[in-house]
């Protein structure tokens, strides 16, 4: 009865997996002309495995449970949220793959096969309960991530990509791992719950190893300086829709990981992983910002805002409370929308021949033949700057509170000053597209579903965005009172 | 603390069993020769006489670079192999986990099957 | 008598072996997928090794999975270096650089 229970409980990625396998050998005897179908049959998956998850979210649930398979895993509100955060992000980038590589004819049917698994793996990453669990989900992400980015087999860029992809990635999850081992030799068993009680008194020397090498390799994961340095070329090199999934899926499964595993895990020794955090969070902000000043490729730009941004949502994390945890998430949904919504408006860039256009010069004077996209990359650039009136402000806003009211107010003071040094370079996007010379070369047509895509990101990062702000707290706080549920 | 002196008889066994695989190996190769000569089946020929070496040429330089098709027999290989370690440790516990951990496995073999009817079709397996 | 630090220590020297054979090699790729395979044996040493000396089996499961891992990621990886060798023609470490910044 318990392993039937268990298997309920997983629903979402037993939808996902069983569907990955069919559409697998679908892939394999349908051959590359069926992969429309099967990119839409993926998409369809995805939206039933939503469907699947939403109700453990709406339901607040927590507890004993939501435990499977022996507390392997914790399917609770706090991780729906975060995967359906992630199916978005997954559908989106199967949304605009076909576009993108049929126009150089590499659109093969495994590519929604492979996102199908990296997005199952990221569910069991967000859901787990357990070191095992948590190693199984993140491997099997990656694994899928590292073929992702060598897609285009015969790009040089692609598979440089993808080669430095894996070496670092194999390199975080050796880091990951070794922490890990330590960790249970030190605690004695590899659940969350028991790693908790265990360190409850006194940290060992050797926990404390464990826990570092934990935080640095999850913060090679998220992209955290000073662990970022594989993202610039990673997001150039990689395909421009297999770079929209990295910046928005992964990211959240593995903030959420990281966030799971400090909380559930390491939440009797707040203080031994506070510091890094406040560190980690500061460093990324300011590499981010001064990373990004004097680079000429969008998608280089593009990747250094990501590590920007995810010291600020780190900042949330440094606050080690219930509130951080809520704006961290809110933060999360509001960043996927701005990075989908930015990629997005990049694969629209296109110039005569369809061929992309990366080179930020090659935009200059955007807004006088393509308007609408001209406007919604700027307002794409000004949230996630945190200008006031965007939505990017809100969870920039959110998380300096929770930081203020944990009493941090030097890091909340250095982090809205270190913003305002990163606005500089969005705004200097925007400069080029509205007062420089027009280079007149991104003039291509663009695809509708790309259309349709950025529509709705732009729509929710606009100032509209904020009827929502009520409905995505709500949702926030329930996910984050399950991360911290005590029972 | 035990004594250094090693006490030679704990080894006999050993020694037993050494002299009787020598004989019976020795048996096992030189019989069918002998048999070969005596009923006059024994005419050699090149491909007879060349070693056994998994497809290469015996002697070469070693540093030479082999044929990439190694690389995808081998890699499908380990991987078809090292899952199958799981079969192990799986039988012997299997009157502890019962029904699930049957039905556990039997998922991840199909699984497996599945991966390797996806190797067969995508023409993994063929040499050419 | 050999007791569980001697374990980590070795541990410890082969998962630092590992990483400076990632960093410091200027050569062939082909040798950081060693040196990958390097920190991954590390860990499993720690685990079994830890797995005996606490009387727990979780941390032999725990290393047969990451043997099996390994053994999935060492196949990725060595298929992404055939498609990177098949565009330039070179495995050295040194000429992974298209992308500059």
């Amino acid at each position: 009865m318990e392993f039937q229970a268990s298997l309920a409980l997983v629903a979402p990625e037993l939808v996902l997996s069983l569907s990955g396998l069919a559409l697998l050998l679908a892939a394999a005897w349908g051959g590359d002309k069926a992969s429309r179908l099967i990119s839409i049959l993926a998409v369809a998956a995805l939206v039933g495995a939503g469907f699947l998850a939403a109700p453990a979210l709406c339901n607040g649930a927590s507890g004993p449970d939501t435990l499977a398979f022996g507390g392997q895993v914790k399917v609770d509100a706090f991780a729906a949220f975060a995967k359906l955060l992630i199916y978005l992000a997954a559908a989106a980038s199967l949304i605009v793959a076909p576009a993108f590589f049929e126009r150089v004819k590499a659109m093969r049917a495994e590519y929604p096969v492979l996102v199908l698994f990296a997005a199952m793996g990221m569910g069991i990453m967000v859901s787990a309960a357990d070191l095992v669990t948590l190693y199984i989900g993140l491997e099997l992400n990656s694994l899928a991530a590292y073929v992702l980015a060598a897609f285009l087999r015969t790009d040089e860029r692609s598979a440089e990509a993808g080669l430095k992809y894996f070496v670092l990635g194999a390199l975080a999850s050796g880091f990951l791992l070794y922490g890990m081992s330590l960790t249970y030799g030190f605690a004695g068993t590899t659940s969350f719950a028991g790693i908790h009680a265990a360190l409850a008194g006194d940290m060992s020397k050797g926990a404390l190893f464990g826990l570092v090498f934990v935080l640095s390799g999850l913060a090679f994961k998220i992209s955290a300086a000073p662990f970022h340095m594989w993202t610039p070329d990673v997001y150039e090199g990689a395909p421009t829709p297999v770079t929209t999934f990295f910046a928005s899926a992964p990211k959240v499964a593995a903030m959420a990981l990281t966030m799971r595993v400090v909380v559930d895990a390491f939440g009797a020794q707040v203080q031994a992983w506070q510091q890094i955090v406040m560190i980690v969070a500061l460093v990324s902000i300011v590499v981010g910002a001064l990373g990004a000043i004097g680079q000429d490729n969008i998608k280089r730009l593009m990747a250094y805002s990501s590590i920007n941004n995810v010291g600020f949502i780190l900042i949330g994390l440094a606050a080690a409370t219930q509130q951080g945890a809520s704006a961290m998430l809110v933060y999360l949904a509001i960043y996927v929308a701005m990075t989908i919504g930015g990629f997005v408006a990049i694969l629209m860039l296109k110039d005569a021949n369809g061929e992309p256009v990366e080179q930020i010069a090659q935009i200059a004077g955007l807004s006088s033949h393509r308007k609408v996209l001209a406007v919604c990359l700027a307002m794409i650039m000004f949230s996630l700057a945190g200008i006031p009136p965007l939505f990017g402000f809100w969870g920039k806003f959110l998380v300096f509170q929770a930081a203020v009211q944990a009493g941090m107010v030097p890091l909340a003071a250095i982090g809205i000053a270190a913003s305002v040094i990163g606005a500089f370079y969005y705004l200097k996007v925007v400069k080029v597209m509205y007062f420089d010379e027009p280079a007149n070369v991104a003039v291509g047509k663009s695809d509708w579903a790309h259309q349709a895509l950025l529509a709705i990101c732009a729509i929710f990062i606009s100032p509209l965005g904020y009827l929502l702000t009520g409905w995505l707290g709500g949702m926030a706080d329930k996910a984050a009172a399950a991360l911290y549920f005590v029972g | 603390m035990e004594s250094l002196v090693v006490d030679l008889s704990q080894y006999l066994p050993i020694l037993i069993f050494l002299v009787i695989a020598l004989a019976l190996s020795a048996a096992f190769v030189f019989l069918p020769m002998g048999v070969a000569r005596l009923t006059g089946t024994h005419k050699p020929d090149a491909e007879k006489l060349s070693e056994y070496e998994c497809g290469f040429p015996a002697f070469e330089d070693p540093r030479s670079q082999f044929d990439v098709r190694f690389y995808l027999v081998a890699i499908l290989f380990i991987v078809f192999d090292l899952e199958a370690a799981f079969l192990f440790p799986w039988a012997v516990s299997l009157d502890m986990t019962g029904w699930p951990g049957w039905i556990t496995m039997m998922v991840f073999l199909f699984e497996l099957a599945i991966g390797l009817a996806y190797a067969w079709k995508k023409g993994a397996l063929e040499w050419e | 008598m050999i007791g569980i630090e001697h374990y980590v220590v070795v541990s410890a020297i082969l998962f630092v072996l590992g990483v400076l054979g990632i960093f410091l090699n200027r050569k062939n790729v082909i040798v950081i997928l060693m040196a990958i395979e390097l920190i991954l044996l590390a860990v499993n040493i720690n685990l079994v090794a830890f797995s005996a000396f606490l009387g727990d089996l979780t941390g032999q499961i725990f290393a047969m999975f990451v043997l099996t891992v390994a053994a999935g990621e060492a196949a990725i990886g060595l298929a992404i270096l055939v498609i990177y060798f098949r565009g330039r023609g070179t495995i050295a470490v040194e000429d992974a650089n298209r992308m500059k910044g």
